[in-house]
């Protein structure tokens, strides 16, 4: 008799998450051009942020050094879990293989965390170039403590699992509307914006920085950073990783009831 | 083969007919025309944001005040559009290629570079070009240029040239499609380099990085060289100023040299089977 133990289920997401891995390396050329690029990149940016800091000692108390280090973490961290293509299911949906993902005993939305995961661990060669760049351009910190790189573990996770909640809240307006490539876009560089990826929380204008910290976004990347570089302690560090935890509880809570909604939205194309 | 001007004739007219097919196709779902736009305008203005936010901290870079990086920045987003909005459809040659589409361009009778570029109307490109002209009307004028007629002949002399620099590293980029299986994020790692590092004062990064951006990979010419020339500013170039005095006419041997490699490139096109 067929039992769905734990063991079988996580069976099956492996699959899934192996596909999304490997969607990353069978393409070896992009990957190539990837690392090639962040290699670039980081150099131009810790360039960008050095000759920015030129005849300043602090701004918004912020030192030269943190702000170079900022700026190539966040490049890496962004490289990694934010790839330009976030989620096949637009895709899936437009070609109408939605209705084979629907079959599958494993609910839609772990299948597509699944090849998500793959993706991002596909996709680490790309933050590790990047990083060994920054090191030898001696643009990295590394953490003040142990405690602040295990707390920024978790919260780096957390950060991921927001990420990946998102992306697939946005992914699933393809149930609604085919036409959502700008959409998307919005969403790409809006969250990439607002999550720290591009500039740190602390140069913000005073007035957004309120509107900002009351959005998901920052607990995606800023929040993670600013544990690393130890600006937060005690209660302030354990109250920044609630926050984290509970924007990801409140975003899949918003999944369940999008995808429940969106079932019956469903139309396979092609079916 | 010496190209006459009745083929000249025939390619304009034949681009006139895809481009009208192509725009009215996408122009017909209301809703995703303008939410597409609104990507467009996303995609560049996030670039704004980011350059603002720094600016309103630092309010200098390189030497560089804040209305000068300011035009800058406008110059380089309305270069940009008079690449993407004529020339945008090349991002989707490696669709074209895979399709089997290639196969069907090559029995119409016109240019196969002309069918690639009139596949689709890039819409989001609209988007790029409301920023671009739009960022340029408004810092324009608080730069620091004295304008003269000459000054904004050379600028949009300038515009078209950096338009054709983006067209021509594209142009040459896709051409290597027909040998690879992917293209796209070799040039999307172009795209968005351009559009991260384009608007410094390039001689910030060094002399090799400079003179690198200036001569392999010519982004130098999209924006920067002529910005130089508008205010006043070649003598810390570390190339001869007439360089920067002539780099509108850059875009021109951009484009050329990659529409030569993309046909170049066509003869090595293999059909997908179809």
């Amino acid at each position: 008799m067929y039992v769905d133990t734990l063991n079988t289920r996580l069976i099956g997401l492996r699959g899934l998450y192996r596909a999304g891995y490997r969607s990353v390396l069978a393409y070896r050329a992009d990957l190539l051009f990837g690392v090639v690029g962040l290699v670039i990149q980081a150099t131009l940016t810790v360039v960008v942020w050095r000759v920015l800091y030129a005849g300043h000692d602090e701004v918004a108390g912020i030192g030269s050094s943190t702000a170079v280090a900022y700026a190539v973490l966040a490049a890496c961290i962004q490289s990694v879990v934010m790839p330009w293509q976030f989620s096949s299911l637009p895709q899936r949906v437009i070609r109408g293989q939605i209705g084979v993902d629907m079959m599958r005993p494993r609910s839609l939305i772990s299948q597509n965390l699944a090849q998500a995961v793959g993706t991002m661990v596909g996709r680490l060669p790309i933050g590790a170039a990047g990083l060994i760049t920054g090191l030898a351009l001696g643009g990295v910190q590394a953490p003040h403590s142990l405690l602040d790189l295990l707390a920024w573990v978790v919260s780096m996770v957390l950060g991921i699992a927001n990420i990946m909640t998102i992306n697939l809240l946005v992914s699933m307006t393809a149930f609604w509307t085919l036409e959502i490539g700008g959409v998307l876009i919005l969403y790409r560089f809006g969250s990439a914006f607002l999550s720290g990826a591009l500039i740190p929380l602390w140069f913000m204008p005073g007035w957004l920085q309120p509107i900002i910290s009351w959005l998901p976004f920052q607990a995606q990347i800023y929040a993670p950073l600013s544990i690393w570089f130890g600006t937060r302690h005690g209660a302030e560090l354990l109250g920044t990783l609630a926050v984290q935890l509970g924007w990801v509880l409140v975003l899949f809570l918003l999944l369940q009831l999008v995808w429940r909604r969106a079932v019956h939205k469903v139309v396979v194309l092609g079916g | 083969m010496v190209r006459t001007w009745s083929a000249v004739r025939e390619d304009l007219r034949a681009s006139r007919i895809l481009l009208r097919a192509g725009w009215r196709a996408a122009m017909t779902y209301r809703v995703s025309f303008l939410s597409t736009i609104v990507g467009g305008v996303a995609l560049q203005g996030t670039q704004l944001l980011f350059i603002g936010v720094l600016l309103s901290k630092f309010n200098v870079i390189h030497g560089w005040r804040f209305n000068d990086i300011a035009l800058l920045f406008a110059m380089r987003l309305a270069a940009h559009a008079f690449y993407v909005v004529p020339f945008g459809a090349l991002f989707s040659i490696d669709q074209a290629i895979q399709q089997g589409d290639v196969d069907r361009y090559l029995l119409r009778p016109a240019g196969i570079y002309l069918q690639v570029v009139t596949r689709y109307a890039p819409l989001m490109a609209l988007g790029d070009m409301l920023l671009g002209f739009g960022s340029l009307a408004l810092f324009a004028p608080q730069s620091s240029v004295s304008w003269t007629p000459g000054k904004v002949a050379f600028l949009i002399a300038a515009l078209i040239g950096g338009g054709l620099v983006e067209a021509g590293l594209q142009t040459f980029l896709a051409g290597l499609s027909f040998r690879m299986t992917s293209t796209t994020s070799l040039r999307i790692l172009a795209d968005d380099t351009i559009t991260r590092f384009s608007s410094y004062p390039l001689t910030m990064f060094s002399r090799w990085g400079f003179l690198s951006l200036t001569f392999i990979f010519p982004m130098a010419f999209i924006a920067y060289l002529p910005a130089t020339v508008l205010l006043g500013r070649t003598d810390q170039l570390p190339i001869p100023a007439w360089l920067a005095y002539i780099s509108p006419c850059g875009g021109l041997v951009v484009f050329t040299t990659g529409l030569a490699f993309f046909n170049r490139m066509i003869r090595q096109y293999n059909s997908p089977g179809s």
